[in-house]
């Protein structure tokens, strides 16, 4: 198993917890789009992933772009955490 | 001209019909192609059988296709009846069922949640691909050529809005095409809004302050801008890309937008096209105001307050916002406020009253509520004839005619923007098979307004872990509705008769045991 997938899961798992969702959260998905996360628990997730993979994510990290697919999230952090061990 | 958005769209897309009104992600429409639009919408819902006065569901994701069902529904002389969506369940079938809803404009990624009703409605998809299953108005309009068989007058119904009460579900505010229109027109000229203006919308087309900022833009002619605030990065840059020059938030939003967490550096930006920033739905802290200067030196700020039953009532001038921080301010343009006695008087100055509002923005009433309607839209001698909004808020009024919030008149819980009633909350809390009672109180917090509390009792006299309590409750209410605290009590203490709760000393015990100042009222 990949660094990413389990990157993958963890968000999963911290996602299930944080909103209740039972539904299938696949990678690709717009979590803001298809209404997973809003507006509020999006932030939540940014604070969680930096905490929980110890990666200092700046201003110009934290937008849609990077946080609203699984995907692209686990992809942000794991180039952070190359770049910053 | 007869006051109505239908009328004004109409107006505008012929003085300006090249002009861009409105701007998403995904497009971008012109005044002209957004009446064409609205006008085949208008008659697609004809084709499948709404009647004038037809009340017609709305629960889309904001979109350029949202404004259009809107209008669409308008333009047919029906009535449009937003549904937010992650309402969950029991909600959404009091709306369906109580304003009589003969169909649902929704989208796909909504469709799953809305498809349970389809056996009390009929469902339309407003968006989105073509399918088999589900009739679809992109899909329709190919086939219609534009008509304009718009009647309704000035007073006839455009819109009923579902808003929580502190008892029982959600009360219809209902809306006459004069009070929409004339919200456009109150509000853009106090806030001078003008055909120049490219309004930044990061509210929802779901209530009244968000739905005027369309009409503000059909009016004037100007250009709305769409955008979901998650973060608020994304927002500035959409700000400075977009050149915005107005921006309508709510105090809710600027918490958000000023998170200090999320590290946002608003120098980075070119903000010095925003003229005038607007916030209603709350209070602004000192912070918010210093976070708004900071980001917008340029920009005037103005502090407003309104009652759901009347969409505005007052707003603070922006060059008295120094002087007068902690007042809501005077009545909008052809409205007026009144702080009233026992007896119906006007109080005299700094003496507290109930808030009274007369004027082109008072609505028509409860949808299908008579008893409720009687409650809060009543006559006064003084105006024979007329009808005012009693709001059963405690304010008063200082020597320069400055209004002041004292106290609420419910007991609602007011939630990063939303009005959230304690019995809905107890309730679902109820509902837990080990919970015997709870009492849902509000507990302050600046940065949303208020977070949701629930104290409750047990069974077997044990605590529910909040984990499971809150998991639970998420699966039967809207994330916004989740109590942020629960307090466990052995047992509740009881007032003296009929073996009623005592609201007010659960509270307080709950916030002794949080540690917490109980609430001193505003003054």
């Amino acid at each position: 198993m990949s660094d990413t997938t389990d990157t993958i899961d963890i968000l999963i798992e911290y996602i299930r917890k944080e909103t209740g969702f039972e539904g299938p959260l696949a990678a690709d998905d717009d979590l803001l789009t298809a209404g997973v996360l809003d507006s509020f628990n999006i932030v939540s997730l940014a604070l969680f992933a930096q905490e929980r993979f110890e990666v200092d994510l700046d201003g110009d990290d934290l937008v849609r772009d990077n946080l609203a697919k699984l995907s692209s999230l686990a992809a942000l952090i794991e180039r952070r955490r190359a770049e910053q061990a | 001209m007869p006051a109505s958005i239908p009328r004004y769209l109409l107006q505008t897309a012929q003085r300006l019909p090249d002009k861009v009104a409105i701007i998403s992600r995904e497009r971008s429409a012109t005044f002209g192609e957004l009446l064409h639009e609205a006008l085949t919408t208008s008659q697609c819902l004809r084709e499948i059988g709404l009647v004038p006065g037809d009340r017609v569901g709305i629960c889309m994701e904001k979109s350029i296709d949202q404004v259009v069902a809107i209008l669409g529904v308008l333009f047919a002389n029906g009535v449009v009846v937003p549904i937010l969506p992650r309402l969950k369940g029991p909600n959404i079938r009091h709306i369906i069922d109580n304003s009589g809803m003969v169909a649902v404009i929704t989208d796909t990624d909504r469709l799953g949640e809305v498809k349970e009703f389809a056996g009390v409605t009929r469902l339309i998809t407003g968006h989105g691909a073509v399918t088999e299953d589900w009739p679809n108005l992109p899909y329709m309009r190919r086939f219609v050529q534009a008509l304009n068989g718009f009647d309704r007058i000035g007073n006839d119904n455009a819109a009923i809005i579902y808003s929580s009460g502190s008892t029982g579900r959600p009360k219809g505010i209902l809306i006459a095409h004069r009070n929409l229109a004339e919200g456009a027109d109150i509000c853009a000229e106090y806030l001078g809004t003008g055909e120049d203006d490219r309004i930044g919308c990061v509210l929802s087309f779901n209530f009244d302050y968000g739905m005027n900022q369309i009409w503000q833009t059909i009016r004037q002619g100007c250009t709305l801008i769409l955008h979901e605030l998650a973060l608020p990065n994304d927002l500035f840059s959409m700000l400075a890309r977009e050149r915005v020059t107005a921006l309508p938030v709510m105090p809710v939003f600027l918490t958000k937008m000023f998170d200090r967490r999320l590290k946002v550096d608003t120098s980075r930006f070119d903000l010095s096209s925003v003229r005038y920033v607007c916030s209603t739905g709350g209070r602004l802290s000192a912070d918010m105001i210093a976070d708004m200067r900071g980001a917008f030196p340029t920009a005037r700020i103005f502090s407003m307050f309104g009652l759901t039953e009347a969409f505005r009532g007052t707003y603070l001038p922006p060059d008295k916002l120094d002087a007068f921080p902690t007042s809501v301010g005077r009545a909008i343009p052809d409205c007026q406020i009144l702080v009233l006695d026992e007896s119906g008087e006007e109080c005299a100055p700094n003496a507290v009253g109930e808030l009274v509002q007369r004027g082109a923005t008072v609505t028509k009433g409860y949808w299908n509520d008579p008893v409720n309607t009687a409650k809060s839209f009543r006559q006064h001698p003084r105006f024979p004839g007329e009808t005012l909004v009693y709001s059963g808020d405690k304010v008063y009024k200082d020597e320069n005619g400055f209004v002041y919030f004292v106290a609420r008149a419910d007991d609602m819980i007011k939630t990063k923007g939303f009005r959230v009633s304690p019995t809905e909350i107890e309730t679902e809390v109820l509902r837990h098979p080990e919970v015997v009672e709870a009492v849902a109180f509000a507990v302050p917090n600046i940065t949303i307004g208020e977070d949701v509390a629930c104290a409750y009792t047990s069974a077997d006299g044990k605590p529910i872990a909040d984990a499971v309590l809150k998991q639970f409750l998420k699966s039967q209410l809207p994330n916004h509705m989740v109590p942020a605290i629960l307090v466990h009590f052995d047992s509740f203490p009881i007032l003296g008769n009929a073996g009623k709760h005592d609201r007010k000393v659960i509270k307080q015990q709950s916030f002794a045991r949080l540690g917490i100042a109980p609430p001193a009222h505003a003054a």
